[in-house]
């Protein structure tokens, strides 16, 4: 009974510490927030199609200003993945760092796609982007305000 | 000490089940215990990532409500068979979901859709598996857990 006692210590001193860490990771729900939501925004907003019944409505940038906005977004995404895997942020070295690495190429991707105003690259990509999200999310969570 | 390691690891593996399920988008933004079924017609599908929205507008006698229904992604419903061809505007279809924590429709009606239902009686799976949605056996792939 005693072992359970401080077994049980143990485990409400270890929660409040995860408590902690947890509630201090507001710089990567800043960054989250501030930074990788926009620029996924960015891309998912630029690509797909909208069907109606007056017909079909492509959603992909019609001018170089909003091609522009799909590169910012996948520049943003591709070094957000430097900013996470910052040794002060990383939760580990190992899944961590690898998914952060996945939104790289992910950013890489979404990139290359706007540059050849690829519209169908660019939806793949953001299907994938949001692939890399839900993985993470699912093993990593920060919580929400 | 058996006993003990069980006891700890409950606690552990439940509280911390209970924290992630708890910040989940779906509960974010969704009520489990706001089940709703929406017969109506399609009058827009948005197939964009990361959720398809299917727009269903609901007649009765206080008039015509428009229903917002997040689905799952794109390819998530093509993989399911649900496509452009086959969800069309104008097609009258039955969604079972969960209605949206803001139950009064404001500004829009809106709900996270589960399965849908066509006029030929087919059910097909619509939502995202995975992202804390009741598991409530609409998702054929995810074992039913409640």
């Amino acid at each position: 009974m005693r072992k359970l006692g401080f077994f049980l210590i143990l485990f409400f001193i270890s929660l409040e510490g995860y408590t902690k860490k947890t509630e201090e990771n507001s710089e990567i729900h800043d960054l989250m927030a501030y930074l990788l939501d926009p620029a996924a925004e960015a891309i998912w907003n630029s690509a797909g199609y909208v069907i109606t019944e007056e017909g079909e409505f492509n959603l992909e940038p019609t001018d170089q200003e909003g091609w522009d906005k799909v590169k910012h977004g996948a520049k943003v995404i591709s070094e957000s993945s430097h900013l996470l895997s910052m040794p002060n942020r990383a939760v580990d070295n190992v899944q961590w760092v690898t998914f952060s690495m996945a939104l790289k190429e992910m950013g890489e991707r979404a990139l290359q796609a706007a540059e050849k105003k690829d519209s169908e690259e660019l939806f793949k990509v953001g299907a994938d982007l949001y692939q890399v999200c839900v993985a993470c999310h699912q093993i990593y969570w920060v919580k929400e305000e | 000490m058996k006993t003990t390691l069980r006891i700890i690891a409950f606690l552990f593996f439940g509280v911390f089940t209970l924290q992630v399920y708890a910040h989940h988008a779906f509960t974010a933004e969704f009520d489990r215990n706001a089940p709703i079924n929406i017969t109506g017609k399609v009058v827009k599908v948005e197939w964009i990532n990361p959720h398809a929205w299917v727009h269903v507008e609901v007649e009765d006698e206080s008039g015509k409500t428009v229903w917002m229904v997040e689905g799952g992604t794109p390819n998530t419903l093509i993989r399911n068979g649900i496509t452009k061809k086959t969800l069309v505007p104008g097609t009258t279809i039955i969604v079972r979901g969960y209605q949206s924590k803001g139950k009064l429709c404001l500004p829009r009606c809106i709900a996270n859709g589960r399965d849908v239902t066509f006029p030929d009686g087919s059910k097909v799976f619509m939502g995202s598996s995975g992202t804390g949605a009741p598991r409530d056996g609409a998702d054929p792939r995810e074992p039913n857990r409640e």
